[in-house]
């Protein structure tokens, strides 16, 4: 809610809150004669009652897209990552774990050797020994960090 | 969990994101990773975000922060829990060092599912193993037993379309995709999936191309209707279109009614090709908000320099 909204939706209750007060004194006052309630009281609700609503419109979340294209259009534009359908690609269940480990690991030594300017490439065949090896070095590189 | 990671903006294929991720595994399971945490409350949120982060964490190598990981989901679901099963399983094929481990692994599968025939994630597993270990016929007979108990499974009908796929079996593959999509109609992307499947089936010398060729467009077609702005869907689109107006399958009447016009083809390669020209330009300007579909773009501005010089 921007300060905008807050102060409009806080107005139009303030508005709200006196009309309610005015009637009720309305009615303490002029208990035994019966008179309608006079018209300004009516018009300050029903002004107080379109204020509050616009300023709750103003604070409302920016409008999520309600057409498919348009929602599934959005995921795609943020990168595909929450497509629900991801899955039946990816297909978590059916990992082939073996073949997910070196992809990885060459991509991060071409990374490192980007930054360190090294080059690596001899590095890449990487056996299953070098794995357990790149686990620690991933876990110490990042506790410091992280600390 | 209170480290500031969003898990859910990771994008499994994406090697880059997986990799962040797998690098703040410390951060998240803490200072004594080993220690499982006493209480066995958390949201179901919270437990996916953990079962990713165990993945990502196999991914990179990471096998302590896994098995914390693991060890955690195992206190709280117990041992006996289908799906921890299943990650168990996948933690010992990843650390396993041999062939003949492997192996071990499978009987250890079979030994299982002896006991309950209907554990979904193992069985999932042996299939995914069976093929990693060079076995595809063993893998497809086994992922169409777990079809036979499970025919609304759309991740398995696309695991067996891959597997039927990666052996030259085309038809088959289109098949199993078109179940998947009754399973998941409005998949777009498994749209586009059949769409480049029927597409690679088409140029095929003994086919129906230009049958395949039109259902090609059709399902590239309703993949763009399905997601605005979809790289992938025009992409296939322009390639299919392409293809269908060079190799003559368009005509002007075609006696298939199925079969789209030369005109329609015409205007459907005219329609991608504008579309993802807007689409490259857009999304070139930032450059590092889309670090992770980089590939993607890089080929559809190859594409339209094709188009574009020739």
């Amino acid at each position: 809610m921007s300060f905008l909204s807050k102060l409009v939706t806080l107005f139009g209750l303030v508005l709200l809150t006196h009309a309610g007060y005015s009637a009720h004194e309305h009615t303490v006052l002029f208990n035994n004669t019966r008179l309608a309630l006079p018209h300004d009281i009516i018009v300050e609700t029903l002004v107080a009652v379109v204020i509050v609503s616009i300023g709750l419109v103003l604070g409302a979340d920016k409008l999520k897209p309600i057409s498919w294209r348009d929602w599934a259009g959005q995921i795609e534009r943020d990168g595909g990552a929450r497509n629900p359908y991801l899955g039946l690609e990816e297909r978590y269940g059916f990992w082939d774990i073996r073949a997910q480990v070196e992809p990885v690991l060459a991509m991060a030594l071409r990374l490192c050797s980007r930054v360190s300017g090294i080059v690596v490439e001899h590095a890449l065949t990487i056996s299953q020994a070098k794995r357990k090896e790149f686990g620690d070095w991933m876990r110490g590189q990042d506790l410091p960090a992280k600390q | 969990m209170g480290a500031p990671v969003d898990v859910r903006e990771i994008n499994g294929s994406d090697l880059i994101s997986a990799l962040h991720l797998a690098q703040q595994a410390p951060a998240i399971l803490g200072p004594n990773p080993t220690k499982a945490t006493t209480s066995t409350t958390g949201t179901a949120e919270e437990y996916s975000q953990l079962e990713q982060l165990f993945l990502a964490c196999l991914r990179t190598g990471d096998d302590q922060s896994a098995q914390a990981c693991l060890d955690r989901l195992s206190h709280r679901f117990g041992p006996a829990n289908e799906r921890v099963m299943g990650l168990c399983g996948l933690y010992q094929e990843a650390t396993a060092k041999d062939r003949a481990a492997l192996e071990k692994c499978l009987e250890e599968y079979e030994k299982i599912l002896s006991e309950s025939p209907v554990n979904v994630p193992i069985m999932k597993r042996r299939v995914a193993l069976l093929r990693s270990l060079d076995r595809p016929t063993d893998a497809i007979a086994a992922l169409i037993q777990l079809l036979d108990a499970l025919p609304t499974d759309a991740e398995a009908w696309c695991e067996l379309a891959d597997l039927y796929q990666s052996q030259g079996l085309g038809s088959q593959a289109i098949f199993s995709l078109e179940e998947a999509l009754l399973i998941a109609p409005n998949a777009w992307n498994i749209h586009a999936r059949l769409g480049e499947l029927l597409y690679v089936s088409s140029s095929a010398p003994d086919s129906d191309a230009s049958r395949l060729g039109s259902k090609s467009v059709q399902h590239f077609c309703r993949s763009i209707e399905l997601c605005d702005d979809y790289l992938r869907g025009f992409y296939g689109l322009i390639l299919a279109t392409s293809r269908m107006l060079e190799n003559g399958h368009a005509d002007e009447r075609p006696s298939d009614p199925t079969v789209a016009p030369k005109k329609t083809l015409d205007q459907l390669k005219g329609f991608g090709l504008q579309r993802l020209r807007e689409i490259v330009e857009s999304r070139s300007v930032d450059d590092q908000h889309w670090a992770s579909s980089r590939s993607e773009l890089i080929a559809a501005k190859e594409l339209l320099n094709r188009f574009t010089s020739s």
